[in-house]
């Protein structure tokens, strides 16, 4: 079994939890680990840093004699397809928040991740000055659809539904998938018609995004983070703060245009006629009232889009989302509703780094061009479990340091997500 | 000369017990005329969450208009009323009234106490439902409720239809009137923001769906806004947008094209709610907002294919920086193919559709030729809140406008108003001292009044109907505006002379003629600010608003004396000028009289160049002098088409045309001297002559009242018009001392007058009363005489029979830029049948 190399094999030495031990989401530093580096991916966003590196193998023990017999018999040969090959190993996937940069520019040296590259951006300066390295910019929404093509087509469960709390995977067919409409949500909302792998257009989009709720919900309620905020949501209860169709019309349904008393006809609507100021508003109210403004509205202009351009599936990314479920369900019901059900909005298990990972399928020769979805397997280490933990050191093989480059892509804000997993890749054929 | 009847199509208002409530000192004191009461047909209300609308109509039966001339007229052309209709449509106004919900008692007072209840009140709006009790309780009736989306297509079907220019694009600041083609109306995009927004597809009267809709609306805006800002109010809150920072993209996430996203830069920032300036977040939200729904109105036309997209709404409020927004954001996702366009009547849509409801209100055929909007002298005076109609009683109005002179506002000359924003309704507002209190932005609309004149038709010798535009200047350049309003600003006071001492000069006389002085020029300063403020701005419409005020501050006729005073010298010489023209050969009596009309046409008081005429001689001096200096060539000369077409040459000899149309202008001379000798030789040729004049007064222009006076004058002297007179009915009451005495045996053909629905020195074609559209029917031959109904007004008109356009130019200004000419120039332009 050769596939335990796919385990991590930490550098443990002068490993250190730093802050307080009492704390619940330690960082945890690994000064002394180093990987074997192939590529290295950055999406820079206002407010977060999301990486993806792949991290390589020479897995020396593979070609054993049996294999290269096996091999000859069967008439394999890795040349055939491409001129070079690919190499067993793992893709990570990993965040920081913008305003710890110097953070990530710690973790990016402290594990070799960057060599090589061009350009200037906001932060290349400190970049330069700090790794000595220049970065490269890639095309944002190239990189979003990159992203998305990938995940689609490797990832075996990526894109799922999710009405009324219920998330239920869905099998794409990966001959099947094109044309769909990509709505990725960060700070604001970038709508995509992809048609192909480099095939698409930005046909629509919006400035009411996650950005939008963020920052309004931290004017209105004063919360210190966006999961704060979304946390609070979860116990809102936003007809104290939406005018509803039943305010309007004494507590009766507009049956005739087909409106429930509990639709919202306008959201905040109701926060104009009291004599209330904002303190005497619950926090959790207005931060519901909000994400489902923001979420249903978004959901409605995806599936006029989509509908505009005769696409069967949406896809919705970005950071904006992080698995919430109310976020999705409203979302899912916005696009439902207008499109009496004949629309369904899907989302994506790594929904935040679609921009990162497109950045890094940018790279030439990186070898995930035709990666098949039985290529890959997904592990979920250790760090898994701790949501909400930062983790600054990723799994890793061994020592040897590897040329590398660092690439960047600058995309729209993006919000703070929970803790990826990683995906390893891994090559069983060579 | 007879008086003027149409003095009863102004309100008489029962004032007793009328007071202002509140204190006298405060800024907005709400009137109450608690024993009027109108002849009310019908009241509807629209009740939104925010606002109360109201629509009513009053009733205004003419009973004087029926003299003895206009029954023979009507004998004579053929006109009946009620042909087309089993109920008459009466005549009266349609009045646009708002309250905030949250003062519904001052509505019910309001309706309460102008009666207009008695005839049922049908509602729309979610209020509708939830004051249902409270209206059974205090006014004693039921409402009929009326569903909100019917009332919303029906009022912005009839808006569209019947008012010309309802619709405007709104584009970095500009708005520009669109002439919607009412047989090309559908499908169309109806979008009404209210707290919430419908978006509805619209395939015809009563034919719609609801196809989509968002809930962020102006509730929402108004909702976080408070949140956010403390603001008191909606238009605090929107006023606070106007100095919101728009260029500065660090402060809260604004861009001027692209936002990424709407608040986006608050949450990078360590500030607090506090540290963010209302202005900021104000702007921001109503861009965040309006930027959305544009975009999904768009998206939703074109799923339909809908090429129009129609905004309306309390949110709106004709506010340029929202509409602006909306429609950037339509252009920007159209990639350009689609307009947004807004509705200058927004917020009434539901109110109007609920009136329509109303089975037999008559305003279902309603044809926009049947519309006249008035703006009352309230429209300039901004912010105040409306609670009842257009003041009709003098005093009242008089008082106010003096009290607000005492007030010390800058409304006292007419230069350029600070910002203020009516929101744009047609009863009386008070006035309001600048500064304290706020209101929405300048470029808010005006809504008239809508008068109701079933009487009127589109004039049926225009040669296309829709593409026609009266107005030669369009007063959407700027420097055409500025010019015309020194113009008019300059003439005031001679004007308000002439009307002062038209009333015999008293204490009261000059009260009224400052008070109209300030009224216009607060007409004039409103529409400096904001020229679009009451519609699509022509010359025509300056001109006429003048009228309409003279008349609202009952100056009736301001140059009656003078008027008087010059027909008779110019009658005196007429017989004089007949027999030299007599003795004349065909060829150069032709050259004669319109060399005479011409001449004639010098005399006119709406021009400043010819008042200072005036003072250097009397009329027949000065009309000789005018008459030396005609030489031709003329700067427009087309004399010698109209002589062939009249006398032929060598053989040839045409036929006299059957009807000729003879649209007058002056009084005195140039009725007298230049445009009767010419009817003479029209009637003689065997040609019938129906001499057009305007039904009210406007400056010394003669009016269809005064003319059958004039003729019986003139035909003492005249047998030719003293037959044509009488075959036409002039004479019926007049004493004829006819010179023999004899009765000619051959009958004459007729010479008539008809009034021409207008009294504005202009005339505007679609709007023209019935008798003179069934005089137009077998006419061939028009000939529009003067600078207002031949240049200002039809230079460029078509028409499908013949036409003479006769005039002298008396602005330099005019000259030039029209003819390339300069002052004391002629204009004979002779047009073939189209």
């Amino acid at each position: 079994m050769h596939r335990s190399g796919s385990r991590p094999q930490l550098d443990l030495s002068k490993a250190a939890i730093q802050g307080n031990f009492e704390v619940k989401d330690p960082t945890i530093l690994l000064p002394n680990q180093s990987d074997d580096i192939s590529h290295l991916a950055l999406d820079i966003g206002g407010s977060l840093i999301k990486l993806v590196y792949f991290s390589r193998h020479e897995d020396q023990s593979i070609d054993d004699k049996r294999k290269k017999t096996i091999k000859e018999r069967l008439g394999i040969s890795n040349g055939n397809r491409r001129s070079y090959p690919i190499l067993g190993g793992r893709l990570h996937f990993v965040k920081f928040e913008t305003t710890k940069i110097s953070e990530c520019l710690d973790f990016i040296h402290s594990k070799q991740l960057h060599r090589g590259g061009g350009g200037a951006y906001k932060f290349a300066d400190l970049f330069k000055e700090r790794l000595g390295v220049s970065l490269d910019k890639e095309d944002e929404m190239d990189c979003l659809v990159a992203g998305a093509n990938f995940l689609l087509k490797a990832i075996r469960h990526e894109a799922f539904t999710h009405m009324e709390g219920q998330k239920e995977f869905v099998q794409i067919d990966t001959n099947d998938l094109f044309p769909y409409l990509l709505v990725n949500i960060g700070s604001g909302v970038s709508m995509i018609k992809v048609d192909g792998d480099g095939k698409f257009e930005r046909v629509s989009g919006t400035n009411v995004g996650g950005g939008t709720y963020w920052g309004l919900g931290r004017l209105l309620t004063k919360c210190k983070s966006f999961d704060e905020l979304l946390e609070l949501s979860q116990r809102g209860d936003n007809g104290t703060i939406d005018m509803l169709v039943g305010d309007i019309y004494g507590g009766m349904d507009y049956s005739k245009i087909g409106l429930s008393a509990s639709t919202i006809a306008s959201s905040f609507g109701k926060t104009i006629s009291d004599k209330k100021e904002l303190a005497d508003y619950r926090p959790e109210d207005i931060s519901l009232s909000l994400l489902r403004m923001i979420s249903y509205n978004i959901g409605q202009i995806s599936y006029l889009n989509a509908l505009r351009f005769g696409l069967k599936r949406i896809f919705f990314g970005g950071f904006f989302i992080r698995g919430h479920a109310y976020t999705m369900d409203t979302i899912s019901f916005a696009v439902q509703f207008w499109s009496k059900g004949e629309a369904q909005a899907m989302f994506l298990r790594h929904e935040g780094f679609l921009g990162a990972l497109g950045a890094f399928m940018s790279y030439e020769k990186h070898g995930l061009d035709d990666l098949m979805v039985h290529q890959l397997v997904e592990r979920f280490p250790m760090g898994a479990p701790y949501t909400g933990g930062r983790i600054h050191g990723p799994p890793l093989g061994d020592l040897n340091e590897k040329a590398s480059e660092a690439r960047v892509c600058l995309l729209l804000l993006e919000m703070p997500l929970p803790l990826s997993n990683t995906v390893y890749i891994a090559n069983y054929l060579n | 000369m007879p008086s003027m009847h149409r003095s009863g199509s102004r309100p008489q208002l029962d004032l007793s017990k009328a007071a202002i409530q509140g204190n006298f000192e405060v800024k907005n004191p709400t009137i109450l005329l608690p024993n009027q009461s109108d002849d009310i047909s019908h009241l509807a209300l629209d009740i939104g969450g925010s606002l109360i609308k109201l629509v009513y109509f009053s009733r205004h039966e003419d009973q004087s208009i029926d003299d003895k001339r206009k029954k023979t007229i009507k004998e004579r052309l053929g006109i009946s009323n009620g042909n087309r209709r089993s109920y008459p449509i009466l005549g009266g106004r349609l009045h646009f009234v708002k309250f905030e919900t949250t003062k519904i008692s001052e509505c019910l007072d309001f309706i309460h106490s102008k009666q207009l209840h008695r005839g049922g009140i049908h509602a729309t709006g979610g209020g509708a439902y939830k004051f249902a009790d409270l209206f059974k309780e205090r006014l004693g009736v039921s409402l009929d409720k009326e569903d909100e989306m019917d009332c919303l297509v029906a009022g912005a079907n009839f808006l569209l239809k019947a008012i010309r220019h309802e619709a405007f694009t709104h584009m970095e600041g500009q708005k520009e009137f669109v002439q919607i083609d009412t047989n090309d109306l559908f499908p169309y995009l109806l979008v009404n923001i209210g707290s919430g927004v419908s978006m509805i597809k619209v395939d015809g009267d009563g034919k719609f769906e609801r196809v989509s809709g968002t809930n962020v609306g102006g509730g929402t805006y108004w909702g976080l806004g408070r949140l956010l800002t403390k603001c008191k109010s909606f238009d605090e809150l929107l006023e606070l947008s106007q100095r919101g920072d728009n260029r500065d993209h660090r402060h809260i996430g604004l861009s001027a094209s692209t936002i990424a996203s709407s608040f986006g830069k608050t949450i990078s920032d360590k500030k607090e709610l506090a540290d963010y300036r209302p202005e900021d977040i104000s702007l921001s939200l109503l861009r965040m907002i309006s930027y959305n729904i544009g975009q999904i109105s768009y998206l939703n036309a074109l799923r339909f294919g809908l090429k129009r997209i129609f905004f309306g709404g309390f949110f709106i409020r004709g506010h340029a920086y929202t509409m602006d927004t909306i429609s950037f954001a339509v252009q920007f996702w159209s990639k350009g193919e689609a307009q947004a366009m807004f509705l200058r009547h927004e917020g009434f849509l539901g109110a109007l559709g609920a009136f329509m409801s109303y089975e037999k209100h008559g305003l279902d055929d309603l044809m926009v030729h049947q519309l006249v909007e008035r703006f009352p002298m309230g429209a300039p005076y901004t912010g105040g809140r409306i609670h009842g109609p257009p003041l009709g009683d003098l005093n009242e109005k008089i008082s106010w406008m003096e009290k607000f002179v005492l007030k010390g506002t800058e409304i006292t000359a007419p230069v350029p108003m600070a910002p203020s924003g009516t929101t744009g309704l047609g009863g009386f507002e008070v006035p309001l001292s600048k500064g304290s209190t706020l209101r929405s932005d300048a470029s808010a609309l005006n809504v008239g009044v809508l008068h109701l004149v079933p009487t009127l038709e589109v004039f049926p010798l225009l040669a296309d109907p829709k593409m026609y535009e009266p107005n030669t200047i369009d007063l959407a350049d700027r420097s055409e505006l500025e010019y015309w309003f020194t113009v008019l600003s300059e003439h005031l006071p001679d004007l308000v002379d002439k009307a002062v001492a038209s009333e015999g000069g008293t204490d009261d006389a000059k009260r009224r003629g400052d008070a109209f002085a300030r009224a216009f020029s607060a007409h004039l300063a409103r529409l400096m600010e904001e020229p679009a403020a009451y519609g699509k701005l022509g010359l025509a419409n300056l001109l006429e608003l003048r009228e309409e005020c003279l008349r609202e501050f009952q100056f009736l006729d301001a140059y009656r004396s003078i008027k008087q005073r010059e027909n008779e010298a110019s009658l005196a010489v007429l017989p004089d000028l007949l027999v030299e023209l007599d003795s004349m050969s065909k060829e150069t009596r032709l050259l004669m009289l319109i060399e005479g009309v011409l001449a004639a046409n010098i005399f006119d008081w709406g021009s400043r160049a010819c008042v200072d005429l005036y003072h250097k001689g009397t009329i027949i001096e000065i009309y000789r002098m005018s008459r030396n200096k005609m030489q031709r060539p003329w700067r427009v000369d087309d004399f010698d088409a109209f002589k062939e077409r009249m006398l032929g040459s060598g053989d040839n000899k045409p036929r006299p045309h059957k009807r000729a149309l003879l649209f007058v202008d002056n009084s005195g001379a140039d009725v007298v001297l230049g445009m009767l000798p010419l009817a003479r030789e029209l009637l003689r040729r065997g040609t019938e002559v129906v001499l057009v004049a305007n039904s009210l007064p406007a400056l010394n222009d003669i009016t269809a009242m005064e003319l059958p006076d004039i003729v019986a004058e003139a035909a003492k002297h005249c047998d030719i018009l003293r037959r044509a007179a009488e075959a036409g009915g002039l004479l019926v009451d007049a004493m004829i001392n006819t010179l023999d005495g004899s009765k000619e045996n051959s009958p004459s053909v007729p010479l008539m007058v008809v009034e021409n629905g207008c009294g504005s020195p202009c005339i505007d074609l679609r709007q023209v009363s019935s008798e003179l559209a069934a005089a137009a029917k077998n006419a061939d031959l028009i000939i529009l005489e003067g600078m207002g109904r031949a240049l200002h007004t039809n230079f460029n008109a078509r028409f499908k029979c013949e036409a003479l356009k006769l005039a002298m130019v008396k602005n330099q200004r005019l000259a030039e830029k029209l003819i390339k000419g300069n002052i004391y120039d002629c204009v004979c332009r002779y047009e073939p049948a189209r």
